[in-house]
């Protein structure tokens, strides 16, 4: 074959057209159509709208999840956005890798026991109880009814609270009730620094 | 941003100063590099010749910690020349307004300034009044205790030589500057400014921002399509979680925090109902009370009365003058005051200043919570490098989290866009978003106290954690739709009915009879009243032309793409600028943007003044509010080469807290400490690295810390580039690779050499293992600006050695 | 052959902010590459086996002593006669009719990459020693093909990159070029009739660093 055909059947190749009953060995046009899946795999993945989770420029981003096996397989810019129209910095064009894709990523509840060395796994109902008990501990011994001027307060000034403006929204709010309901006053966030 | 990002293209001057936009929002860049095809100056004054000024028309440099000379010698400029857009300073600012006579300035101190309390008495900074109340005013701008007066007076000290004394810019550079931005000052043309964090991170911090709003305000930029002050927010979502009052000093929608002396609702209410005396001010403040309540029936929805203000009663007080903002919090914590701390999605123990001191007072908890999608060197303090674990105290749990990709709910960008997004896959192993996690504690707590008693119950028992669906998963849009409002009974407003259970479609609805519920009065709007959630629109309609996109999510407030709108157009409703109609009045309606509150135009027997959030009603060139002067004044950052300020005998801003404790370590004019330096973030990482240095593709292009140089400082210090050098500062030492470049230079500043340098504060000891690399904010001091507390971390002084 | 596709890279309008080259490893699934920091932005330090793209950053003063920063977005030329497809056996490598791209294919091991780099006028060819391939940007043919636009030109927030037609793009390197004069007088496309992917400098090649032109 000369290269001028190869470079024809090429063409066709890359289209996805098999040609291995052309009774050409074909095993590098196969491998090559491997390397296709990706853009076949995102075809069939379900894809989601998100936004960049870096500065507050706020790209739109569309994130594609493979059906089968629930992962994300690929994020890129939203085309359709008015402000990044598709387009991504180094930290959004990287944004795959804060997914579970990430093996770095925290998976279990972790502990550390006072004096000890290392994080345990636990679960999260050990967690949730220990947690409220040693908040309901303090805040029953130190909260702070009235001032020393006699004005109520209701304040518990032996606990803080930090973060954050990396989480959504409403989860904001949510901590805001959390935050406010125990009487906290120490309570800030990346905002200020 | 009082404007939005795409409007960035419509800009005829970009000033970006304080940011490094193209390095850190480089999408930004987009829209200016749009201005810049047509025909737009782009112009960046930075210490450091960065990627922005790499794609700016040009860079200027100036030295780190002297902005407001920088911008005061260019309020002088536009004075003396008469470049100021005389209709709108008339008009929109105060001007014309008359302060007191007692009001006085020498020596680097504005009247009423008591040095033992580090505070003013701000009795002398008010304006003179008539009869009625209202303000006094000469139209003339010739009264010589009128604002524009006052103003000119103030700014006439900042000649060229000075300026460019302190600066260490050449007069030639700072000239080309004013030159350039205050040819804005005309109707048809449009001056933005860009800034960041290179703004806020001094002790004059808010007065750098008071600076560029003034020279905004001359130039009758503000309010107009292409113009601003477009402040570039570094997370995404801290528009949000500033919104929404993760901070001690106020409640959701900006509220004031209540305080000790505001024992009842009413007394609170009172408080924070503006009032005002001018007839042309819609004063929107005035409506705070209502929107305190509808906050307080959002937060404690069923069983808590008006006897108890709604809830009002249970809530925290500060006391009067209190400050619990970080850098108190972590004395506190130093002091072995505080117990407990629950963080999400931070890293104090490298982001916030002095890390050594913070590092510290962590070791003091008894407790520590710490949710995030990564481990950090705060959830893990209690191991950092010389800690014997065995002799250390602190309970800790590390929680995994969802990341944003996996949990649906609305971020806000900066140009105040809240914009929903949706989950893309279930996060992986136990963890969960950050939201159901603090609701599972609520709900445990809730069960507690229900069950035991114990300290205020009730303010616990019937706090609002309606937050999840009917599997327990974290519901972003129920609680959105608190966050909107909705009423809680059948009423009807001006005619129409509104039922029980149905949105709020807007603010201007919330009443204060406990009949609406509102969780922050600024985002009700983003649902219809059928419940329609507007922060997931996606229609590209740009009826406008000018890329407002208001059919894209929802900008609050009411959807307002650019705010103080009212300010582009003359007393008419007629646009300054006929080729960018931002809003117009047209057959006695408002067509275009979201007008800023409904009334007609000015010269309208119902007119109104643009800046409705003021109660004068207008853009304050005199800011009497603020704790440092109405003025701003150049003061020099806690540490500077200099033993005295070029410009007055008070050094440093005579009104910014000054910690004295064993770690609060000072060094100003020390030969042990002669360099200025500043830090910053790069484009590759994100804050203190704590996403960033866990991703490898991001690792691999920025691995590690680096300090940046000027080849005569490294000539000096015998440094090469690529070695790695010892940076140290009264308070603590790193280690990092020098960088030796042609991008820094030395300044001329004061009749000496200043060396500066730079270093981002990307890195940690936890990850990369085995690295030496360690947080810049070792170095740092703990002060912060005398407004907001933010600190100091852009201008203090080192010294360098090779290691 | 149809003209085929090409890729304009206007460097007066590139911030160095690196979206390509990270939306070239997460589109490909590449490795990342172990770096140190030795005092320059540019990491990796130049193009290897899991890494198709690099940005490379030149800094410097200009005739007035003012100081410049050189960003260039290095990548495969994907050359319209392509050297390296000629120098590579016969079935390992494909060029693409219709876009033009150049592609190795899975066959073309490291022990070819002397002949394959030795061929190509731009030094791009990397072996990868994990998989025993030679590898370099495909112009994402695979994306290409169902549609979209390359990764790094879809990343590009400035308009930098630019993927078309090739006459299309022809025009616009011509056009950029024009426009550019009065600022940069040195400005000038690098080969245009010769390669696919088409640089537009507005300094002198040397000042790029080490780029092959």
């Amino acid at each position: 074959m000369k290269r001028r055909d190869f470079l024809k059947l090429s063409c066709g190749i890359a289209a996805g057209i098999t040609l291995s009953g052309l009774g050409i060995n074909l095993t590098a046009v196969e491998a090559h159509a491997k390397e296709l899946t990706k853009a076949e795999r995102i075809k069939k993945a379900l894809q989601t709208l998100s936004v960049c989770c870096y500065c507050a420029v706020g790209c739109g981003l569309i994130c594609s999840t493979d059906k089968k096996t629930g992962q994300i397989i690929n994020i890129e810019g939203d085309p359709e956005h008015p402000v990044n129209e598709g387009t991504l910095c180094a930290k959004g064009a990287g944004v795959y890798q804060t997914s579970a894709a990430n093996d770095k990523r925290l998976t279990k509840v972790l502990y550390r026991a006072p004096y000890t060395d290392a994080w345990v796994e636990k679960d999260w109902d050990f967690a949730i109880d220990r947690i409220a008990r040693k908040i309901k501990e303090e805040r029953d011994k130190s909260f702070l009814y009235k001032n020393t001027q006699g004005q109520t307060v209701n304040r518990l000034e032996t606990m803080a609270h930090l973060g954050s403006s990396n989480i959504d929204s409403e989860e904001c709010w949510a901590t805001t009730l959390y935050a406010r309901s125990l009487g906290l006053v120490y309570i800030d966030h990346q905002a200020r620094v | 941003m009082t404007n939005h990002w795409i409007d960035i293209q419509h800009s005829d001057c970009v000033l970006i100063q304080g940011s490094n936009a193209a390095e850190n929002h480089p999408i930004s860049f987009k829209w200016v590099m749009r201005a810049k095809d047509k025909g737009a100056e782009v112009i960046h004054v930075d210490p450091r010749f960065t990627r922005t000024s790499a794609r700016s028309t040009y860079h200027v440099p100036l030295r780190s910690g002297t902005d407001i000379a920088f911008l005061g010698g260019m309020i002088k400029y536009i004075i003396d020349n008469n470049l100021y857009f005389k209709d709108y300073v008339l008009n929109y600012t105060n001007a014309a307004c008359l302060v007191s006579k007692d009001f006085k300035f020498k020596d680097g101190l504005f009247s009423g300034y008591d040095k033992d309390k580090r505070a003013y008495d701000k009795s002398s900074w008010a304006y003179q009044t008539n009869a009625d109340g209202s303000i006094k005013k000469d139209p003339s701008l010739k009264d010589p205790n009128c604002v524009f007066q006052l103003l000119k007076k103030h700014y006439s000290r900042y000649s060229l030589k000075t300026v460019s004394s302190i600066t260490g810019t050449s007069q030639e550079d700072l000239l080309k500057v004013y030159k350039s931005f205050s040819a804005t000052g005309k109707p048809n043309k449009a001056g933005t400014i860009m800034y960041a964090l290179g703004q806020c991170h001094h002790t004059v911090g808010v007065q750098n921002i008071r600076t560029m709003a003034i020279v905004q305000l001359l130039l009758g930029n503000i309010g107009v399509c292409g113009g601003g002050i477009n402040a570039l927010r570094g997370e995404p979502n801290v528009q949000g979680s500033t919104d929404h009052a993760l901070l001690y000093h106020y409640l959701p929608g900006y509220l004031p925090a209540p305080k000790a002396s505001q024992v009842t609702l009413k007394d609170y209410m009172d408080a924070v109902s503006y009032k005002t005396h001018e007839p042309k001010s819609v004063n929107w403040k005035s409506n705070q009370g209502k929107y305190a309540v509808s906050l307080m029936r959002s937060f404690y929805p069923e069983g808590v009365g008006e006897d108890l203000g709604f809830g009002y009663e249970y809530l925290p007080k500060i006391d009067d003058g209190q400050d619990a903002s970080v850098m108190k919090m972590i004395d506190a914590m130093y002091d072995n005051k505080i117990k407990i701390l629950t963080c999400i999605g931070q890293n104090p123990c490298c982001s916030l200043p002095n890390t050594n001191k913070v590092r510290a007072a962590m070791q003091n908890l008894d407790f520590m919570v710490h949710i995030n999608i990564f481990d950090n060197e705060s959830a893990s303090f209690w191991k950092a490098p010389g800690i014997d674990t065995s002799k250390q105290k602190t309970e800790c749990f590390l929680l995994p989290a969802s990341a944003s990709v996996e949990k649906e709910g609305s971020q806000a960008n900066s140009g105040r866009w809240m914009q929903w997004k949706y989950a893309a896959a279930k996060a992986p192993g136990d963890a969960i978003p950050a939201g159901e996690i603090v609701w599972r504690i609520m709900e445990k707590l809730k069960e507690l106290y229900k069950k035991e008693g114990g300290a205020l119950p009730d303010a616990i028992k019937y706090i609002n954690t309606d937050f999840v669906d009917n599997k327990k998963h974290f519901d972003a849009e129920r609680v959105a739709k608190y966050i909107n409002g909705y009423f809680t009974k059948d009423i009807t407003i001006d005619g129409v009915k509104y039922k029980k259970g149905e949105c709020v479609p807007g603010f201007a609805l919330l009443q204060d009879d406990g009949s609406t519920s509102c969780g922050n009065w600024i985002c009700s709007g983003s649902f219809t009243k059928d419940g329609e959630n507007l922060m997931k629109r996606r229609s590209k309609a740009d009826p406008t032309g000018l890329g407002l996109y208001s059919e894209w999510s929802y900008a609050w407030p009411m959807n307002r793409r650019v705010i103080y709108n009212r300010a582009s157009v003359d007393p008419n409703g007629k646009p300054y600028n006929p080729k960018l109609k931002l809003i117009e009045w047209k057959d006695g309606k408002w067509v275009g943007d979201i007008v800023d509150g409904g009334a007609a135009p000015l010269n309208d027997e119902k007119g109104s003044l643009p800046f409705i959030m003021s109660p004068t009603g207008l853009g304050s060139l005199f800011g009497p509010g603020l704790a440092d002067g109405p003025f701003p004044e150049h003061y020099e950052p806690l540490e500077s080469p200099f033993a005295k300020n070029i410009m007055s005998g008070q050094r440093i801003n005579p009104a910014i807290t000054l910690y004295n404790g064993e770690k609060d370590l000072v060094a100003n004019a020390s030969k042990d400490f002669p360099i200025v330096m500043t830090t910053y973030s790069c484009t590759e990482h994100w804050c203190t690295g704590g996403f960033t240095r866990w991703q490898p593709w991001l690792l691999e292009t920025q691995p590690g810390s680096y300090v940046e140089m000027s080849e005569e400082l490294a000539k000096e210090k015998g440094i090469k580039n690529g070695e790695r050098v010892r940076i140290r500062s009264a308070r603590g030492s790193v280690e990092a690779v020098a960088m030796v470049t042609v991008r820094l230079r030395p300044f001329e500043c004061g009749g000496k050499k200043v060396h500066q340098v730079g270093m981002t504060y990307n890195y940690g000891w936890r990850f990369p293992e085995n690295g030496k690399d360690d947080s810049a904010n070792l170095l740092t001091p703990t002060v912060g600006d005398a407004n907001s507390q933010t600190p100091e971390y852009k201008a203090f002084m080192v010294n360098i050695e090779k290691i | 052959m149809a003209d085929g596709k090409s890729i304009l890279i206007d460097v007066s309008r590139c911030t160095g902010c690196r979206g390509c080259q990270v939306a070239c490893k997460q589109w490909n699934n590449l490795e990342a590459t172990s770096t140190v920091q030795s005092g320059t932005y540019q990491n990796p330090p130049d193009m290897d086996g899991d890494t198709y793209k690099i940005v490379r950053f030149e800094e410097g003063r200009d005739e007035k002593g003012k100081p410049y920063w050189h960003f260039f977005t290095d990548m495969c030329r994907h050359c319209v006669d392509a050297p390296c497809f000629y120098s590579a056996e016969e079935g390992t490598a494909l060029h693409d009719e219709e876009t033009g791209a150049v592609v190795f294919l899975d066959n073309l091991t490291i022990d070819n990459l002397d002949s394959v780099h030795g061929a190509c006028p731009y030094s791009i060819p990397r072996g990868n020693e994990r998989t025993g391939k030679v590898v370099k940007c495909t112009m994402c043919l695979d994306r290409q093909k169902e549609g979209k636009i390359p990764a790094c030109v879809q990343s590009c927030p400035t308009g930098c990159m630019v993927y078309g037609e090739r006459d299309e793009i022809l025009a616009l390197a011509e056009k950029r070029v024009e426009e550019l004069k009065k600022e940069f007088p040195k400005v000038h496309a690098l080969n245009p009739e010769e390669v696919r992917v088409i640089y537009i400098l507005t300094d002198d090649d040397e000042k790029y660093g080490n780029i092959t032109y």
